[in-house]
């Protein structure tokens, strides 16, 4: 699902040379669900950032889905990202004048789909939420579980092949961090990938594999693979120690 | 898409409502502002007869004497009555005609009425037809009325329903001055912006005033009119008396020849040249040839009918334009930047460069609309103002359609113009970052 092979990401300014990611390889196969921890500045959002196509990368290669990205346009790029990711980030980052309907409905405009497909998927994923009666809300209605709960809602209409979350509880209370984390669950389930960045051990703990990234590098995995439906998952996974 | 971002556009205006009416007004003072001095300056200088003022040649001759005399300064603008009825003579064109100012007092049939004053024309029969003049009632007089030199007079409708009201009055006796005069029509609304076919008159000058009646200008010259405009006479000027003026080199009439084509102001003004040759060699015009022969459009250059003072007003107020525009591009890249984070998010979500791009263009578009919508009320009231000054500023202070759709695509265009900047440098957001500081 997605294969990173020895990549690189290199920041530069006028006097310095940062190196965010460095002979970076992971790969994650298609149902996985996997956390992504890391010290501040270890690199996992700009592993985040590349794993979504919202940031290039300087060296070596990655597939998504089978597919090369590298040398793609911003076109192709967009395209690809909108039909393959969703994200759900540590903010919710609806956008504040928009419904809950035209929030899910943004990615839906993108892909180009029907009036009357987008209305069916944005029920079924406000339903799968459990938010469909909140149709017509501004998320400043919504408490911030129920916002991330859009936000969860939106990535899932477009039906992604993979999920990126970056840190989606840490703005959240316990209690609605473990029902959006059991939401999160509930979607891995049904076959999506998820692909966590979190600080939060415990939350780490209920993933089925951890990548530790310190200074740009995969460093550890600390669960084993696990199997589902005789399929052995995260088996690639080839940390440089 | 379109629609979709429409609809976004017309929600921002909410976000943001000082930023969002700022904007508004800022494009709206700068579009009225050119909009009401540049409708003025259009009105002043459109076409009067756009099908054929190229057809459409004023002759100019050098009547002058050799006293002051500079090779090749501008002709007079009229002409002589020895030279207008040669001219009438010649044959050239398909249709000539002359005219010159009367005045003269009218008296009502209706005994409760006063004697009016009237200004009008004394042209020939060529006239009606040359400059397309509507009829409401009734016909212009014939060729043979102006060789007969009869007592004949077309009314303007405005004094026809002065001195009739709303009924046909051709056929009837009008009394003006010492004689009387069969009417024989009454013009349709007939009001060119500028008057071009008689612009040297003594009644309002080329925005204002109007012909009141025409009689035939022999008939003028039999009952001895004087001209009501401007006179030019040469050295000592005329012998004594009416018949002494007329056979003079003093210049009061303005003179037309219509083409059949617009190559015909080519030969006619070789003929011309030709005639004022013979007249120099005859000693009638004692200057070496000068002539001219303008169409309509050239001739009302000429006479600056629009002064540079209008033209001037318009580039500045074009420049304020300008000042708003400037003002509109940091208003929007406040707005614009202050949604960085919404870029950053739907970047994410799949949208590319090219679609932000069309959003946010869009979105300044309907700035523009309202800002058009708002422009187009100020600019009516601007024009309201402007036609305060003179009655020649009323006349001319007038929106028309094109001035109409104008105004709105000036206020679009500025709004996108002006959204360019700003729609660039949104669609330049890093999404990474945004999302991460959100």
């Amino acid at each position: 699902m997605l294969v990173m092979n020895n990549l690189s990401k290199i920041y530069r300014t006028q006097m310095i040379e940062t190196h965010a990611l460095r002979g970076f390889d992971i790969s994650v196969r298609a149902g996985e669900f996997v956390a992504v921890t890391g010290p501040s500045g270890s690199g996992k959002t700009t592993f985040l950032n590349i794993a979504g196509l919202l940031e290039e990368f300087s060296g070596g290669e990655y597939l998504l889905d089978g597919v090369n990205v590298h040398g793609m346009n911003d076109d192709q790029r967009s395209r690809l990202r909108n039909e393959k990711i969703g994200f759900i980030f540590q903010g919710f980052n609806l956008i504040p004048d928009l419904n809950v309907f035209d929030n899910v409905d943004v990615p839906l405009r993108y892909r180009g789909f029907a009036a009357a497909e987008r209305r069916q998927r944005i029920e079924q994923a406000l339903g799968q939420v459990g938010l469909a009666s909140r149709q017509q809300h501004y998320p400043a209605e919504l408490s911030g579980g129920q916002q991330q709960r859009v936000a969860i809602a939106r990535a899932l209409a477009g039906s992604p092949r993979i999920l990126l979350a970056d840190e989606p509880t840490g703005n959240l209370d316990s209690q609605m961090a473990r029902s959006v984390l059991e939401l999160l669950e509930e979607i891995n389930s049904s076959g999506t990938t998820i692909v966590m960045v979190t600080h939060d051990p415990e939350l780490a703990a209920r993933a089925q594999r951890n990548v530790h990234i310190v200074d740009g590098q995969v460093t550890d995995v600390l669960h084993e693979p696990v199997l589902r439906g005789g399929e052995q998952i995260g088996a690639s996974i080839q940390p440089n120690l | 898409m379109f629609r979709y971002y429409l609809n976004l556009g017309f929600r921002s205006l909410r976000r943001n409502p000082v930023l969002t009416i700022l904007m508004v007004i800022t494009l709206s003072v700068g579009v009225a502002a050119s909009m009401s001095t540049y409708t003025v300056l259009h009105m002043m200088s459109g076409d009067p007869i756009p099908h054929k003022s190229d057809r459409l040649f004023v002759p100019q001759l050098d009547t002058g004497g050799m006293v002051g005399y500079t090779a090749g300064e501008e002709p007079d603008d009229q002409l002589s009555y020895p030279d207008t009825q040669r001219l009438l003579a010649s044959g050239q064109g398909i249709r000539r005609t002359a005219i010159y100012g009367i005045n003269d007092a009218i008296t009502p049939e209706r005994a409760d009425m006063a004697p009016l004053l009237a200004n009008g024309g004394a042209t020939t029969a060529d006239f009606f037809a040359m400059f397309e003049v509507p009829f409401r009632y009734g016909n212009p007089w014939h060729a043979d009325d102006d060789a007969r030199k009869a007592d004949v007079i077309v009314l303007s409708r405005a004094t026809s329903e002065k001195l009739f009201g709303d009924v046909d009055p051709t056929g009837k006796d009008l009394t003006m001055g010492e004689t009387s005069y069969r009417i024989v029509g009454v013009l349709g609304d007939w009001q060119p912006l500028p008057r071009y076919y008689r612009i040297i008159n003594g009644n309002g000058g080329a925005f204002a005033g109007s012909d009141e009646f025409f009689i035939p200008f022999s008939t003028a010259v039999r009952h001895e009119k004087r001209n009501s405009g401007n006179n030019n006479c040469n050295g000592d000027g005329p012998e004594p008396g009416y018949a002494g003026w007329i056979a003079s080199d003093c210049t009061w009439i303005q003179f037309w020849f219509e083409g059949a084509s617009v190559g015909e102001q080519a030969s006619i003004k070789a003929w011309l040249d030709d005639y004022a040759s013979e007249q120099h060699r005859l000693g009638w015009l004692k200057r070496p040839v000068n002539t001219r022969l303008r169409n309509t459009m050239q001739w009302l250059e000429h006479l600056e009918v629009v002064g540079r003072d209008s033209r001037i007003q318009v580039w500045l107020a074009f420049g304020f334009l300008l000042v708003c525009l400037v003002n509109t591009v940091g208003l929007l890249l406040a707005k614009f930047s202050a949604r960085a984070g919404e870029v950053g998010v739907r970047r994410a979500l799949g949208a590319t460069r090219s679609a932000i791009f069309q959003q946010y263009l869009i979105e300044a578009s309907v700035i523009g609309l309202v800002g058009a919508a708002l422009g187009l009320a100020l600019s009516f009231a601007g024009l309201w103002l402007i036609g305060q000054q003179s009655g020649a500023m009323a006349a001319v202070a007038k929106m028309d359609w094109a001035m109409l759709l104008a105004t709105l695509l000036l206020s679009l265009c500025a709004s996108v113009l002006a959204g360019f900047l700003p729609t660039w440098r949104a669609c330049q957001v890093r999404p990474a970052l945004q999302l991460k500081a959100q």
